[in-house]
């Protein structure tokens, strides 16, 4: 007896290279009524191309498809495109990972939500008015009708995101599928956003197929896993049998990436201070017609860091925390209080490893650069410098004469990490290093960290709001909200006896 | 290892557009199979032939002869227009867009005073100022096409002064100047290099409007305007003047055309 979804033996080809290149091999799925599958995999696995091919999304003519989707018995590959539009939005919903983007932006959030039942039924507005604002409730936002008038810039990514699954579910449809639904949001809205999926299935029935790269997510929600590398599927089982005994290698290694809180130990240090940050106030003034206004980001910020010491800063997006990276490095200037650090001997590693090299030069180059600023050095002795410190993050000197676009994420990431030891800084300030990367790519990320400052005793200011890593990383920590240090301590302290509710609820959503 | 993409059939065809009219413009310079300027009383308007292929003008002058130096001064005009509007351009483009507030205001709204007349109109204007002559059209036109480009090259300078490798520049120590032309210029070229490709051509068709007005180049200095503005009183009389002359014209503008719309 087939169930809901039959997937068999799927490929997926583009044909826009002289060479086609595969994506997905042989992609096998079953799913009954109200499952919940998880598809986990790193970034360029192929798990949103099966999944989008599922929903039957993929449509470029430079793409073949091979093989057999069947949707309750149709087949979604070589449905025609009138059959196809029945399903899709009323069958089968998706829920994309940037919620920003996915709403259109001239719309009201109302008549987004609408839109499948102005589609796929004949109901008068009075009724698809009472629906969406029924469906907006059952995602547990606050006030219905007000969203219901507001557009999408009005409501923050965690709304936005439950407008998407109200949007979804408004047709109550029997597959929904979501593509790393909570990659783009806070931890504490990360949490969230899983409960009310878990919820959705409960009461609904609605089975779900959720796309991620975050292995514990996935363990919170769901029942059945398959673990996809390089277009192929390597792993497919029960979540207990993944996560309790992983048959292949690339599973193991993916479950031991996850940090994990223990076995760290305290170590305290009375070292010198390196950088001081004394009541520090910045904010943003912007011009909105004849008035103008102000944003506080920081309020009252101290700070000191030690030399030799990991301090980690951790809080949820739009705290602060990149706006006092940039100030106590000088990108920004405070307003009022005092930054104390010594540039040049303070380095900064940005989050997004794509966006902070420049993709005209080439590594070699954009290494090289600090030296040709800075320092008298020729020519000669600068690339011999280049060269030891690429090699000391563990790439080829072979990889100075390439271009950013040819490196992978975490090659790039280590390129930045080399490019900052160039100047031999006392301090790097490292903005969510590696939030944008892969979990295993991520480990090894921060090994070299941990690896740099056990060697060269370099002082790292940590900022990110991943609770875990910060665990692994850090040795004292600062908690942020809203532009203010709410609560400050060593590693032990924080995450065993935290005082601040904050706090508390930060590791709450972390599950320590 | 880099993946090679599929050939593209627009650039293979803009460059063959190219090679058929641009090569014989380069030979051109120094070589026709007749004096362009020669004049022979017995062949005026004669047709197609073995010895002139495109036939005589008016004057009894090779056509062909003509269309090779006349597309070697237009093309000549159109490169100068263009590298006078987009360095031009460029430099005031890249400052307004990098520091932004007072000097971004002022020359901006100059800028937009000066996007309000048509550029054609413009140069019009110039050409008066300066008299007519191939020296004189480049630099007019030129000085005509330099807010359009400021206008580009600012929007993308705001775009990328945002980005994470300028601020990591910055932290390299690097000064604005060193910022602003060797980490931001070579990230507009994308949209520089489509722009340029776009205003080759309405460099060559405002060429060949300001000397179909008969204040361009001037006589007998041949241009494939010019021609074409003679070209039409002829029309019936000698069909293939207007029609080689005006093929030259929209062979150059479809090349360039082609392959700017594939690297844009």
């Amino acid at each position: 007896m087939e169930g809901l979804l039959h997937v068999e033996d799927l490929n997926i080809e583009f044909h826009d290279h002289i060479v086609p290149e595969t994506v997905v091999y042989d992609f096998d799925l079953d799913m009954k009524e109200g499952e919940i599958v998880g598809l986990v995999g790193e970034s360029g696995s192929g798990k949103s191309m099966s999944a989008l091919a599922i929903a039957g999304l993929l449509s470029r003519h430079d793409m073949k498809k091979r093989g057999v989707i069947r949707f309750e018995g149709k087949s979604i590959l070589d449905c025609p495109r009138e059959e196809l539009r029945q399903l899709q939005g009323d069958e089968i919903c998706i829920i994309f990972q940037e919620p920003l983007t996915s709403l259109n932006p001239v719309k009201k959030i109302g008549w987004q939500v609408e839109e499948s039942l102005r589609i796929h039924t004949d109901l008068p507005p009075e009724i698809r008015k009472q629906k969406a604002l029924e469906a907006l409730k059952e995602v547990e936002l606050d006030d219905p009708q007000r969203v219901y008038d507001s557009y999408p810039h009005e409501l923050s990514g965690g709304m936005r995101q439950r407008v998407m699954i109200a949007a979804a579910m408004v047709g109550n449809p029997k597959l929904l599928i979501a593509d790393e639904p909570t990659t783009a949001l806070d931890v504490t809205v990360q949490s969230q956003i899983v409960e009310l999926l878990k919820k959705i299935n409960k009461e609904k029935k609605t089975a779900i197929l959720f796309i991620s790269h975050d292995l514990s997510l996935v363990g919170q929600l769901c029942q059945r896993v398959l673990v996809m590398k390089n277009g192929y599927v390597v792993e497919e089982g029960t979540v207990e049998e993944i996560f309790d005994h992983p048959k292949e290698s690339y599973t193991q290694k993916l479950i031991s990436a996850i940090p994990k809180c223990e076995g760290a130990q305290d170590t305290v240090k009375n070292n010198p201070v390196l950088a001081e940050v004394e009541d520090v106030c910045v904010s943003f003034t912007k011009r909105k017609g004849l008035k103008k206004e102000t944003k506080e980001v920081l309020k009252h910020v101290s700070l000191q860091i030690n030399e030799g010491e990991i301090l980690g800063l951790v809080g949820e997006s739009g705290c602060g925390k990149s706006t006092l990276a940039k100030t106590i490095i000088g990108l920004l200037k405070p307003q009022s209080g005092r930054v104390n650090t010594k540039y040049p001997n303070t380095q900064m590693i940005f989050q997004d490893p794509y966006g902070s090299l420049n993709p005209t030069k080439t590594v070699g180059f954009i290494m090289e650069e600090p030296l040709k600023n800075l320092t008298e050095m020729s020519e000669q002795e600068r690339r011999a410098l280049a060269e030891e410190m690429i090699t000391r993050v563990g790439l080829d000197p072979m990889y100075l004469s390439r271009y950013p676009s040819e490196l992978s994420g975490g090659q790039r990431q280590r390129v930045c990490i080399a490019t900052a030891l160039m100047l031999k800084p006392k301090l790097i300030i490292a903005d969510e290093p590696v939030s944008a990367l892969d979990v295993t790519i991520q480990a090894e990320v921060l090994k070299l960290m941990s690896d740099l400052h056990n060697e060269l005793g370099i002082s790292f200011l940590f900022i990110s709001h991943d609770l875990r890593v910060v665990y692994k990383m850090c040795d004292r920590i600062l908690v942020m909200k809203s532009g203010e240090i709410v609560e400050e301590g060593n590693r032990s302290d924080i995450y065993e006896h935290p005082k601040h509710t904050y706090t508390k609820e930060l590791l709450k959503s972390a599950g320590l | 290892m880099k993946k090679q993409k599929k050939m593209n059939f627009n650039i293979i065809l803009g460059c063959i557009l190219l090679a058929i009219t641009l090569i014989p413009a380069l030979i051109g310079l120094v070589w026709t199979p007749y004096d362009p300027q020669k004049m022979d009383s017995s062949l005026k308007l004669a047709g197609s032939g073995i010895r002139h292929i495109f036939g005589c003008d008016n004057f009894g002058r090779d056509i062909f002869s003509r269309i090779m130096s006349g597309s070697g001064i237009t093309v000549m005009i159109a490169v100068g227009t263009v590298a006078l509007g987009s360095i031009l351009g460029t430099v005031i483009g890249a400052f307004t867009g990098y520091f932004g507030g007072l000097i971004d205001e002022a020359l901006m709204r100059i800028n937009d005073v000066a996007l309000a007349f048509p550029s054609l109109l413009l140069a019009l204007v110039m050409v008066s100022l300066l008299g007519t002559g191939k020296y004189q059209v480049m630099l007019a036109l030129g000085i005509a096409f330099i807010p359009s480009y400021a206008r580009i090259v600012r929007s993308e300078y705001i775009r990328i002064k945002n980005l994470d490798f300028v601020k990591a520049a910055r932290l390299a120590g690097a000064g604005d100047l060193r910022i602003m032309f060797v980490h931001i210029l070579p990230n507009t070229k994308t949209v520089l290099l489509s722009s340029v490709m776009i205003g080759f051509n309405n460099a060559i068709l405002a060429e060949a409007g300001l000397s179909f007005l008969g204040i361009g180049v001037q006589p007998p200095d041949a241009s494939l305007g010019r021609m074409l503005s003679e070209a039409q009183s002829y029309m019936f009389v000698n069909p293939g003047y207007v029609l080689f002359t005006g093929a030259t014209i929209v062979m150059i503008i479809l090349g360039f055309s082609l392959i700017s719309k594939e690297i844009g």
